[in-house]
């Protein structure tokens, strides 16, 4: 009796495992299902097409931003998605977690594997990301440089970006005339080797001096609000008589501005910020900041589908292009309602 | 020897069964907890294929992805052995970035652009990931302090270290005959330096975790750290070697990231540690210690690797991306987890 | 009267306040088996563990076939030939048996795989399934974890292990408290089968029929200290529970 129960037993164990590895390998079909389902289905950036004649028609183009979730590029993504639709080309929008390196490489890896026509690229360092955007040249496809740029650019048909050298002298004189004309000045800087924040850096040091600043030095945020914070408060620590801050980007400035919030010291230390996202106009507009230098990277990346239409149809492209800036302030914040960056197309 | 029938235990006597014979290697092979994970890697390498043919199927796709993939899957080799003895070491992608400062800085001191130099380079990378990885071990085994607390603490030291010694800039030049050898070389033109020196660590101590009695002592320690002890096994003179793996490692992983990058990106490798221990955890090892494989850790290493080339190539919003891959990190866990259970049930 | 295998004189043993041995003796004579009894929290474990090696004693002296001998380490326990099948096995569940009959003593390979730490798994499981066979312990796989295995069958493996091992005596703590009857007259044959290789068993129970039916003596352990020593063929029950519980003692320290 007992044998025959075993042997029951035994037979039940074992149908019970062949129809629990069946059961996994559906469960495994059926979540990769959905998790592809997902992401197929998502994604409002991937077909942009529309009337529009030449034979750049239906032609493949993707963006690269520097970092997922800035307001800058979020902007440029919509100035060139609204260039794309006039064009008839259908552009695809992609960015790493962080402004890195080692995180933009494996993008610009796999969008190379896609062999799109054109790639519009912010690079996240001038000279590590220099291999893999040469990879996807060689793929053929047409690379535009945007906002930021290569130590080595021959890689590119084009590169589009403010004048960053330019942007940081004016930040300077606002700065100047903010404060009155002396004191100790100070840097909030994202990190060595992107070439917009270098120069923006260079011009303001350059600026402060013409005006007769007093340059204190600049640190490094690594495009972290957080650290951006931390280091105002161990800067004002030291230098209580600080009289003025320039944050080259709009990550550094939204953490300049809440550490200044957070001291107390709105408005007695003025700072002057790079990019106008939605938080710092929010600050401009409560006086913790006192001027934010806007780029137009809706219109960076309007002109860089123009270029890589005009690559991709055999017109004459222009190799460089400088975009021009816009000084905000409170006072003429209501004309300059265009330029301040979105947060959503 | 009779059998009461009023015994409340149904098994049959010890007594009454002829061992078996032992399960033959394969039959091994197809139920270990690696191969399920092993698997889901072909499956989704299938899917995406299948949806985009042309752009994810070609070898220059196939390279791009074990070199993007190379310095992780060192870090997880190490972090293999550490999480089988049921610690962990988040201290790995700190150690990288240290290590690769001092090598950058110390090649640059040196000077020169021949082997010579990057041999230096690669011994001081090695020698820091040491030092760390030993300093680890010695907290967690002597000091009996948890493995997470250690680790995180020489996370930010290392980092802070690293700071201190670049004042916060990168280490931007690098030998260029680093560069284009290990770095972008390729071996026949085809396989990528860093993908060798990353599958052979891998290979090695696969063998070594599976083969020796150093591995077999991991596995012991981490299956019950007391019974270890009291059959003589030197527990924590064994404990500190492992994190000294891993910190070689770390030292090892650095070393390949400023060859690549041709910069030491110290504001990168943020979450190098809980990549690492995702890949790991995904390719079957247990967090609670004694079981795991390093071939289990490789596939856990692809799994994240291809998803995001493949979502990329699809062409998912970017956002998409994240949320997709940690469903199906959760669902490579789970599965794992039906299957483990499905064979311990008694 | 041959001199005792094993003794231990005036074991001290503190925890913090707790004082789980107050100056024991023990004695085990060779190729017989030995029961230590005693109520809870008597010091049957403490003492166990501090004759293996695995505790260290803060005073008292141990002496092994008539000279002193310290034992620091589980390693000096085993040199002198002296295994022990501890209450909670000290089995690894992730390993499979043979493994865990080889842990710290691993079978390396011939040449210069063995000196690079490569085990010989192929020989260690053709022993493991002697030694299981010899003792009469059938497992279905020897090669899946023993995580898998009934308690009886765990049970069998840690036993092996000491019975292997030992060439002295083997300790067993309380090793049928989780079994069932069948695998508890198993271990009981295991450990007459073992005294009849020659070696020494002392054996920690509760369970007065197990003891009285295997033991050859019996000695009573009793907060920290041993009080009575008894002959099992000479003795009753009723006078070691008596002599466990304080109502009768025989010895004065």
């Amino acid at each position: 009796m007992n044998e025959i129960n075993s042997i029951r037993r035994e037979r039940d164990q074992m149908s019970r495992k062949s129809t629990r590895g069946l059961r996994v390998l559906l469960a495994a079909g059926l979540s990769l299902a959905v998790a592809v389902g997902a992401g197929c289905g998502g994604g409002n950036n991937n077909n942009s097409t529309s009337g529009g004649g030449g034979s750049a028609q239906g032609k493949k183009l993707t963006l690269i931003a520097g970092v997922k979730g800035d307001e800058f590029y979020i902007t440029m993504n919509c100035g060139a998605q609204a260039e794309a639709k006039k064009e008839g080309v259908s552009l695809n929008f992609q960015g790493p977690d962080q402004f890195d390196a080692s995180l933009q490489t494996p993008i610009v890896n796999a969008v190379a594997a896609k062999k799109p026509d054109a790639i519009l690229i912010a690079p996240t360092d001038t000279k590590a990301m220099y291999a893999p955007i040469k990879q996807a040249e060689s793929n053929g496809s047409k690379i535009v440089l945007v906002d930021t740029t290569l130590d080595n650019a021959s890689v590119a048909v084009s590169q589009i970006a403010s004048d960053n050298l330019g942007g940081g002298k004016t930040a300077a004189d606002t700065l100047a005339k903010l404060i009155g004309g002396k004191g100790k000045v100070f840097v909030n800087n994202v990190k060595p080797g992107i070439s917009t924040t270098d120069l923006r850096a260079k011009g303001f040091q350059e600026g402060a001096k013409a005006a007769g600043l007093q340059y204190i030095g600049q640190q490094y945020n690594q495009d972290d609000p957080a650290k951006a914070a931390s280091i105002t408060k161990a800067i004002i620590a030291k230098n209580p008589d600080l009289k003025g801050i320039f944050a080259t980007n709009l990550f550094g400035a939204e953490g300049t501005a809440s550490a200044l919030k957070e001291a107390g010291l709105l408005g007695k230390v003025k700072i002057v910020g790079f990019d106008a996202g939605p938080k710092q106009v929010r600050d401009l507009k409560e006086g913790l900041v006192q001027a934010l230098i806007a780029q137009r990277p809706a219109q960076i990346g309007q002109l860089g589908v123009q270029q890589a239409v005009a690559a991709l149809t055999d017109k004459p492209v222009k190799s460089k292009i400088a975009t021009g800036f816009v000084s905000i302030t409170k006072d003429n914040l209501s004309q300059n309602q265009n330029a301040l960056y979105k947060a959503s197309c | 020897m009779s059998e009461t029938s009023t015994a409340p235990q149904q098994e049959p006597a010890i007594l009454e069964e002829e061992p078996r014979e032992r399960v033959p290697w394969w039959q091994r092979f197809v139920t270990g907890s690696s191969t399920w994970i092993g698997l889901i890697l072909v499956g989704l390498i299938v899917v995406f294929s299948a949806l985009e043919y042309t752009s994810f199927v070609s070898s220059s796709n196939a390279r791009n992805i074990a070199t993007d993939a190379a310095v992780l899957l060192v870090l997880a080799v190490g972090m293999t052995y550490v999480i089988i003895t049921a610690g962990i070491d988040l201290s790995v992608g700190a150690v990288l970035v240290f290590s690769g400062v001092v090598a950058a800085k110390l090649m640059n001191s040196v000077g020169g652009n021949n082997w010579g130099t990057i041999l230096i380079g690669l011994v001081a990378s090695l020698a820091a990931g040491l030092a760390w990885g030993t300093l680890n071990g010695f907290l967690v085994a002597k000091a009996k302090i948890p493995a997470l607390i250690v680790t995180l603490g020489t996370l930010g030291m290392a980092l802070g270290a690293a700071l201190l010694i670049t004042g916060g800039v990168d280490e931007r030049e690098v030998p260029t005959k680093l560069i284009d050898t290990i770095g972008t070389g390729r071996v026949f033109n085809q396989v990528p330096y860093l993908v060798i020196i990353a599958f052979s660590v891998a290979i090695v101590f696969g063998i070594v975790l599976a083969m020796t009695r150093f591995g077999r002592n991991t596995y012991a320690i981490g299956s019950n750290e007391e019974a270890a002890r009291r059959a003589g096994i030197a527990v924590d003179r064994h404990l500190i070697k492992v994190y000294a793996l891993s910190g070689v490692l770390a030292g090892l992983a650095g070393f390949m990231n400023v060859a690549r990058f041709a910069t030491t990106t110290i504001g990168g490798h943020n979450t190098d540690n809980l990549q690492a221990i995702a890949a790991v955890v995904i390719g079957g090892t247990s967090l609670f210690g004694g079981i795991g494989t390093v071939l289990g850790s490789v596939f856990g290493v692809f799994i994240p690797a291809v998803l995001q080339n493949g979502f990329v190539i699809i062409g998912v919003q970017p956002f998409w991306q994240q949320v997709a891959v940690g469903a199906v990190l959760i669902g490579a866990v789970y599965l794992d987890q039906l299957r483990r259970r499905s064979v311990q049930n008694r | 009267m041959a001199e005792p295998l094993l003794e231990a004189r005036g074991i001290v043993k503190n925890f913090g306040r707790v004082h789980a041995l107050r100056g024991a003796n023990f004695t085990v004579n060779s190729g017989e088996v030995v029961a230590l009894v005693g109520d809870n929290g008597a010091g049957k474990s403490t003492l166990v563990k501090t004759l293996a090696g695995v505790l260290a004693p803060d005073a008292g002296e141990i002496l092994f076939e008539g000279r002193p001998v310290a034992i620091h380490t589980p390693l000096e326990a085993r040199a002198l030939g002296i295994e022990t099948v501890y209450q909670d096995l000290a089995l690894a569940a992730d390993l499979d048996p043979a493994a865990n009959l080889f842990m710290g003593r691993e079978v390396l390979r011939g040449g210069v795989l063995g000196k690079l730490g490569f085990l010989d798994k192929r020989e260690m499981h053709r022993r493991a399934d002697e030694a299981f066979k010899t003792l009469g312990i059938g497992l279905q796989d020897s090669s899946a974890p023993v995580a898998n295995m009934s308690g009886g069958q765990r049970q069998g493996v840690a036993v092996s292990r000491a019975v292997t091992w030992a060439s002295k005596v083997v300790f067993m703590d309380e090793p049928t408290a989780a079994l069932g009857v069948v695998q508890t007259r198993h271990v009981l044959d295991l450990i007459r089968r073992v005294r009849e290789q020659g070696l020494s068993v002392v054996l920690i129970s509760h369970n007065m029929p197990e003891v009285f039916e295997v033991a050859d003596r019996i000695e009573v352990l009793r907060l920290g200290e041993r009080v009575a020593q008894f002959k099992t063929s000479d003795t009753t029950m009723e006078a070691v529970v008596g002599a466990m519980t304080g109502a009768i003692a025989q010895e004065a320290a």
